[in-house]
């Protein structure tokens, strides 16, 4: 069972980024009917999103808000120990998109740096990974940087992904807490590789390399499935983790679920009986951006943040893998939140 | 539930007059039955019946009355 909590890092800043174009779903949209468009967008949540032009990868995004971060903390690229890239949608098959931020960012060749291939789960697990780096000694800074370009893998003749998906990066800055006082951090993951083929992009990887149907380079969803999924495991999933983390239901400011779909978040929120004033929305300006979505939602989601403590937050990540996991941190009042547009 | 109650439950999701639907009414003649449609049914099944299906079970249905046969299936339809 991959439940723990672990001695609390400090999430020093958190910068969100988004390219530049910002597109409104339902006055640019000429692929479809205005009526199915309208219907889609009301459904979905999805009004406006932001597109990455051909030249803007992962990293580009990611980078951005990586350099915004260092510049705010005076951190010296030297002192980063390590970088964790979480994407799904790497600049190249390899070299990991890692070294390509590291080489950016112009980080020491004393700093370990490595992907991690997750989509919508990809920020708790890269939390998890963090916190027990910088919990088991020697390292003391580590940058984990989350970034997405699903509007580049989605079949634009598919209205169910067409007009769902937005592109995102992110970086998030993490210290070594020297003095240990704070709430242990707890995560809970999980996966279940049954459902590998309900999101899937089925060209492109080593199984399938060169596809005769072009359409297998794009992701395809099988929406059923991934809503049954989500409805069965994620309500579950946050139940499984307040209980195993002692921390009450009220006791969390915020809940930052993967903005997968206002539909279902909305639905997810009447299944779990949380306040709906306690789940930020970002879905309807951004689209779903993939994992990135949920540290984008911490920035973006207007949380209300009390100069005198701590926020407790609950991230809840899911999608393809099918994967799934929490994490419980704290977020105090000095951590600085930033947001980038990335031209 | 009876099945009048049902068939408006249904109608009312669907946008439909409860009068225009009955159990022999197929997919086909529902056009707001579609895959958005059926995301929309899944998430009433739960809310409503808390009765979670799937991908499979959902492509099965093909009629109003396949709908009322699951309601029926799990005990909620008198």
């Amino acid at each position: 069972m991959a439940i723990s909590t672990l001695p609390a890092c400090s999430v020093r800043a958190i910068c969100s980024s988004v390219p530049t174009r910002c597109f409104d779903n339902l006055t640019e949209t000429t692929a479809f009917d205005p009526k199915e468009v309208d219907k889609v967008v009301k459904m979905a949540g999805v009004r406006t999103r932001h597109i990455a032009p051909e030249t803007t990868c992962s990293s580009d995004l990611c980078v951005a808000a990586a350099k915004r971060v260092l510049d705010r903390l005076q951190w010296k690229p030297e002192s980063v120990d390590a970088l964790i890239f979480v994407t799904q949608s790497p600049d190249y098959l390899l070299p990991s998109t890692s070294c390509l931020a590291h080489r950016d960012l112009g980080l020491s060749d004393r700093c370990a740096a490595f992907d991690v291939g997750l989509g919508c789960s990809g920020y708790p697990y890269a939390l998890w990974l963090a916190t027990m780096m910088l919990s088991g000694g020697g390292l003391q800074r580590v940058l984990v940087l989350h970034g997405e370009t699903p509007t580049r893998f989605s079949d634009r003749s598919d209205r169910a992904v067409a007009l769902l998906f937005g592109d995102a990066g992110s970086a998030t800055a993490l210290e070594a807490s020297p003095d240990r006082t704070g709430l242990p951090w707890g995560f809970n993951l999980h996966t279940d590789g049954s459902g590998w083929r309900d999101l899937i992009i089925e060209g492109g990887g080593f199984r399938n390399r060169t596809p005769a149907d072009p359409r297998q380079l794009c992701v395809a969803m099988n929406g059923a499935n991934v809503f049954n999924f989500t409805i069965k495991r994620v309500p579950s999933l946050v139940e499984e983790s307040l209980l195993a983390f002692h921390s009450p239901a009220e006791s969390i400011d915020y809940f930052i679920l993967h903005q997968s779909n206002l539909f279902i978040m909305k639905h997810l929120a009447k299944k779990m009986q949380v306040p709906e004033t306690k789940i930020p929305y970002t879905i309807q300006r951004y689209g779903s951006t993939g994992g990135p979505s949920i540290p984008l939602t911490i920035t973006q989601g207007g949380l209300v943040r009390p100069a005198d403590r701590a926020l407790k937050l609950l991230l809840v990540g899911y999608g393809v893998g099918l994967s799934w996991g929490s994490a419980l941190i704290e977020l105090p009042p000095e951590t600085i939140l930033d947001h980038v547009e990335v031209g | 539930m009876t099945q009048e109650e049902a068939l408006k439950w249904f109608a009312d999701l669907f946008g439909l007059p409860a009068s225009s639907i009955t159990p022999e009414t197929t997919r086909d003649k529902i056009l707001t039955w579609d895959s958005l449609g059926v995301l929309t049914l899944m998430a009433s099944l739960d809310e409503t019946f808390n009765i979670v299906t799937d991908d499979a079970s959902m492509r099965a249905m093909q009629s109003v009355g396949d709908v009322l046969n699951l309601l029926r299936k799990h005990g909620k339809l008198t």
